[in-house]
């Protein structure tokens, strides 16, 4: 297995938690990893992205040029995206915050409207667990109960909270495979 | 078994030197190694050991001489406008013969550049950086492992050669999360009887880097010449990959070694028989070896996050008979394996048509 996953969003929506959670749940099963957050002056609002490379073989470069898996948790990250991708790749669009159209034809895309999935749940700001879970059906490159497990040993304020975590997770991965009608096109 | 974690590279340096058995540690914030003083913050209390977080970065140097003169295994760490402050307090520690370790994780320059990755300290940290006739041993980690692993490996030759050493890596190595294997911790510290310790029962020791007469001086910076001779004799250090076969063989240590790697690969699946040679010790530096390879290879791609300072190392060693060509970015910016695949391509192209 070689896939390298860039996800792409604002300060707050948790891209480096889940970007770490899937690193974490790779690295458990065995697989090599590399997980590259930015850094600085990120913010809340603020452009934040992570690259997660996820290998059988040793990993060569930190960063990632043509990602082979991406989520894209808002507009302004979908832009930037959507043209990296690598032919046959897989793109997670949060719908809720990215809805606009997606021209590229020779990639899969999953859209989940994961801040409305989240905000029934009764927390929006779990829409980054929705979208990872949507990622998972797409591509299984772990299984989901080792992304739970992985979930247990990260920081979380609460257990209230780390159960809402596993649901969101769950959802988006539900929501996805009933959903998966891969539309290149739209 | 040993415990293997993932763990950013910032956080292994800091552990690798907990586990070399450092006893003091002095810095002052600066981003991107901040979270490297963060947890010394943490574990040196935890382990019964000295942080102190000093008013500036000349404060941890000469604290740290203070430490390494009292016989201390002692370590700084900064990213590179905080490594240039420190740069006379470096000069005196070479010629005071202090073993310490500093750490500089580069960023993007000069002046205050910004907080990406870079190599542009180069020159500064495998030249001397400070004032006089003296050299820093320099090593150049690639992954968070060795940053562990070389951290540890640094105190060991500090200790050694009674010589400051280098850690030179940059931000995106100390950003990165990577699996580590956690070392076994060194027990038993080196007896360092030159040491400052109070002199009762013993005659005194003098620990300074100045004479009054130059006639007195020069033999003690031949002593300091001899010592760094030595130095090049045993501790060359490098990894070679493919470079059985190579016919264009790509040079590059720390991260822009890891976008080499990736490059090569992607040569390799086009037929293009390309090695890489990646240097773990920047002085010493392995002039012999890239001789020995540019008996048969001709052609030599530099890879750096600097705009041609590593590269005239290179040039040294194979000479100026073989092509070498640089694929570089500078200033912050990471550097991308088809960047370099493009410069081997088109150094293939050109190759073939001679």
């Amino acid at each position: 297995m070689h896939e390298e996953l860039i996800i792409g969003g604002f300060g707050g929506q948790g891209v480096l938690f889940i970007g770490r959670l899937l690193a974490e749940a790779a690295f458990r099963e065995g697989h090599e990893v590399v997980f590259m957050p930015s850094y600085g002056a990120e913010k809340r609002g603020g452009t934040v992205w992570c690259h997660v490379t996820i290998s059988d073989e040793e990993i060569g470069s930190l960063f990632i040029t043509k990602p082979t898996m991406a989520i894209a948790m808002n507009s302004a990250s979908l832009i930037k995206l959507e043209p990296m991708m690598k032919p046959e790749s897989l793109l997670v669009v949060n719908q809720s915050l990215a809805p606009q159209e997606i021209s590229r034809a020779d990639i899969q895309v999953v859209s989940v409207p994961a801040n409305d999935l989240a905000a029934e749940l009764g927390d929006s700001s779990v829409s980054n667990l929705v979208a990872l879970g949507a990622l998972l059906a797409g591509r299984p490159v772990v299984p989901l109960a080792s992304l739970t497990t992985a979930l247990e040993g990260m920081p979380a304020k609460n257990k209230e909270l780390l159960q809402l975590n596993k649901r969101a997770l769950e959802v988006g991965y539900t929501r996805a495979q009933k959903d998966a009608v891969p539309h290149g096109r739209r | 078994m040993p415990k293997k974690i993932l763990m950013a590279g910032n956080i292994a340096i800091a552990e690798g030197a907990i586990l070399a058995g450092c006893q003091a540690y002095f810095g002052y914030p600066i981003t991107p190694q901040n979270e490297l003083l963060e947890h010394m913050a943490k574990r040196m209390p935890e382990e019964g050991r000295v942080f102190v977080q000093t008013e500036s970065e000349l404060a941890a140097i000469s604290m740290l001489y203070g430490a390494a003169a009292a016989g201390c295994r002692a370590m700084t760490s900064t990213s590179s406008p905080g490594f240039s402050l420190q740069q006379e307090g470096i000069s005196y520690m070479a010629g005071a013969e202090l073993p310490a370790v500093l750490v500089n994780v580069m960023r993007g320059g000069p002046g205050l550049g910004n907080i990406g990755g870079a190599q542009g300290d180069y020159f500064q940290a495998t030249k001397g950086g400070g004032h006089g006739d003296y050299r820093l041993i320099n090593l150049a980690p690639a992954s968070a492992q060795e940053m562990m692993d070389l951290t540890m490996l640094a105190f060991e030759l500090a200790d050694k050669y009674r010589n400051p050493v280098v850690l030179l890596t940059d931000g995106f190595l100390g950003q990165a999360m990577e699996p580590v294997i956690i070392r076994q911790p060194v027990t038993e510290l080196p007896d360092k009887p030159w040491a400052i310790t109070g002199a009762a029962g013993r005659p005194k020791n003098v620990i300074n880097s100045f004479e009054m007469e130059p006639a007195n001086f020069q033999p003690r910076v031949s002593l300091l010449l001899q010592k760094f001779e030595r130095i090049k004799q045993n501790e060359v250090r490098y990894q070679g990959i493919h470079l059985d076969d190579a016919s264009l063989v790509i040079v590059a240590y720390g991260s822009a070694s890891r976008s080499a790697l990736t490059a090569l690969k992607m040569a390799r699946q086009k037929g293009l028989r390309v090695g890489l040679l990646r240097p773990i010790t920047l002085f010493p530096f392995p002039y012999q070896i890239l001789a020995d390879l540019a008996q048969k290879v001709s052609d030599f791609l530099v890879a750096e996050l600097s705009s041609g300072q590593f590269i005239e190392d290179v040039k040294l060693a194979v000479g100026l008979d073989k092509r070498v060509e640089l694929a570089s970015q500078y200033g912050g910016v990471p550097l991308a394996p088809e960047t370099i695949l493009e410069t081997i391509e088109r150094m293939s192209k050109v190759t073939i048509g001679r």
